[in-house]
């Protein structure tokens, strides 16, 4: 009949156009998560310690999006370098104090007899000198780069500050080429007599003759300038190896890497400054006579005797020093 | 007072670049500086993500704290800017930055590289807003103007935003209840200690 | 004292030596990192001032 065709066209449009209104609203319980198999950053993070992707640009460098080492790099430089650096300088400083004060000047007890032998030629001081006075550039601009922000920053303001630490960077970075050279030629000069051997143990055993009366024999360096020389060679190369690497940055190494190069460079460069004060304690104010050796090249016989006696025999016998018995003491005059 | 934030929806980013592109125009950076960058993980196989990224001007900034010559400041949006008068070049900030944002004009010869440029939020620096100078050595001051970067403005799917941490945070969040998804903000843990839970 | 000041001069000699050196071959990251892909001519000096 018209009228229930009419009765079914009416239901089964109704019908569809309800379907149609349905179906277009969005049905929350069935969401697509299209990134589920992405990864995450947590993830990335606890596994690697880093996130690194894919970049067009160039400087590869940039495809590193996140290395969280970076804080715990901060906190090293920050914090700890300047304790283990503060400690040891400044502890050097105050034992090398009280040791002049109880101790004094190791004096020349036989007195100065008036002859001199030769102890080092011109070319071995030139090469000592050219280390030391860059040493000393290197540890005070070094110094700086750790301590000068809140030693120093506050004291000149912030663009006195900065010149001076721009032209102390450059020193640093410039005369580590000299420095280097330095190192590598007192390594070559010096090897053969800085072996160690049983008159060093010897030597330390009786404390150097460091307190007391007493001077242990010794060849022409003995154990304390051994240990001095290993420590110039071994720390010295140590902070050269990873003040190059620091220096050109990334041609060796990631940011890892440059972050150890500089872990390492510090360490190494703040114990050589505590033994170095050490050394120059010892060579100046602290025995009578031994700055001769650096500073003209030639020894008074007596100091020679007292401190290096298997060497002075050594040179008598090649016939490079005065030969003489057991030495008398001169009026100076 | 606001917060000035970053945060990179990594699940919108279509890695098109005009992130980098209009930051590179806005302040005429040179070849060789990088200030905002795309960076794809697993780039081609399936779980690609891309993320967008630049200084996120981090609370208590590494970069500030090993500056050897404390060229740092952060502003009281806490936007983190820099002085390249005082800088001495020495490439600390560098090693600091878990993000890799500073840029240096040279490379080789630690020290020698110039002065240290990064994002600075579209903020300029400490010359005086709007001015030549500022322009010169950091780029336009959008900021002073009223405006937000102009990185997240042209990102061309919105994955990037740029503003009041607070605001933008209340985005993700809405975003994510309403597709029912989300990686997190990425980076947001390193650099403001805070995540957004999703 | 000869020795001493001999001892300067080098180190001095080196130090400024090895800044030329090291000037000369150092790049700007617009060269360093130009590809075969990328024609870069050039790139100003905007935040990088006239010596970058």
């Amino acid at each position: 009949m018209a009228s229930l065709g009419r009765f079914i066209r009416l239901t089964v449009g109704a019908c569809a156009f309800l379907l149609v209104i349905a179906a277009s609203v969005p049905c929350n319980a069935q969401q697509v998560n299209p990134t589920a198999s992405s990864v995450k950053e947590q993830q990335l993070l606890q596994e690697l310690n880093r996130i690194q992707g894919r970049v067009s640009i160039p400087d590869q460098r940039s495809g590193v999006l996140e290395q969280p080492a970076g804080r715990d790099w901060r906190e090293f430089r920050n914090v700890t370098l300047r304790w283990i650096g503060g400690i040891t300088i400044i502890g050097m400083i105050a034992v090398l104090v009280i040791f002049y004060l109880t101790r004094g000047m190791v004096r020349l007890e036989s007195g100065r007899s008036g002859r001199t032998i030769v102890r080092f030629s011109a070319f071995e001081r030139f090469v000592h000198w050219m280390t030391a006075t860059c040493f000393i550039v290197l540890a005070i601009s070094g110094l700086n780069i750790t301590f000068g922000r809140p030693l120093l920053l506050p004291l000149v303001g912030f663009e006195a500050f900065s010149e001076w630490s721009q032209w102390a960077k450059y020193a640093h970075n410039y005369l580590s080429f000299p420095f280097t050279i330095g190192v590598a030629l007192i390594f070559l000069m010096w090897i053969a007599g800085n072996i160690p051997n049983k008159v060093d143990v010897d030597w330390l055993k009786r404390g150097g003759g460091i307190v007391g009366h007493d001077h242990p024999p010794a060849y022409r360096f003995n154990a304390g300038q051994k240990a001095i020389y290993w420590i110039v060679v071994i720390g010295g190369g140590a902070v050269a190896v990873t003040g190059y690497e620091l220096m050109f940055p990334f041609y060796l190494s990631g940011i890892e890497g440059m972050q150890l190069a500089q872990i390492v460079h510090s360490i190494v460069a703040v114990l050589f400054i505590a033994a170095m004060l050490g050394h120059i304690y010892i060579g100046t104010i602290g025995m009578e006579g031994a700055f001769d050796a650096m500073g003209t090249g030639d020894v008074d016989l007596n100091w020679a005797k007292e401190h290096h006696s298997l060497w002075v025999e050594e040179e008598q016998a090649k016939g490079h020093a005065p030969s003489g018995g057991t030495s008398r003491p001169v009026a100076a005059e | 007072m606001a917060r000035m934030k970053f945060l990179c929806d990594a699940d919108r980013c279509i890695e098109c670049n005009a992130c980098v592109t209009a930051c590179k125009n806005e302040h005429e950076v040179p070849w060789g500086i990088n200030r905002r960058r795309v960076v794809t993980i697993n780039d081609g196989k399936p779980g690609e993500r891309s993320v967008s990224m630049a200084c996120m001007h981090c609370t208590d900034a590494p970069c500030a704290a090993v500056c050897p010559v404390n060229c740092f400041y952060t502003t009281a949006d806490g936007v983190v800017l820099h002085s390249k008068d005082l800088c001495i070049g020495c490439g600390y900030c560098f090693y600091a930055c878990p993000f890799g944002a500073p840029q240096y004009p040279k490379v080789g010869n630690f020290g020698s590289r110039g002065k240290m440029d990064k994002c600075t939020f579209c903020a300029g620096g400490p010359e005086a807003d709007g001015s030549r100078e500022e322009y010169e050595k950091y780029g336009a001051n959008r900021l002073a103007e009223g405006k937000l970067p102009l990185c997240a403005e042209m990102c061309s799917t919105k994955s990037l935003l740029a503003g009041d941490g607070e605001i933008i945070a209340q985005i993700y969040k809405e975003r994510v209840m309403k597709r029912g998804y989300g990686s997190g903000a990425w980076g947001w843990k390193t650099a403001y200690r805070e995540t957004i839970e999703s | 004292m000869k020795a001493f000041v001999a001892a300067l001069l080098f180190a001095a000699i080196a130090a400024v030596g090895m800044s030329i050196l090291l000037n000369i071959i150092q790049e700007p990251s617009s060269v360093a990192f130009t590809t075969s892909g990328a024609r870069v001519g050039d790139p100003g000096n905007n935040l990088v001032g006239p010596n970058g």
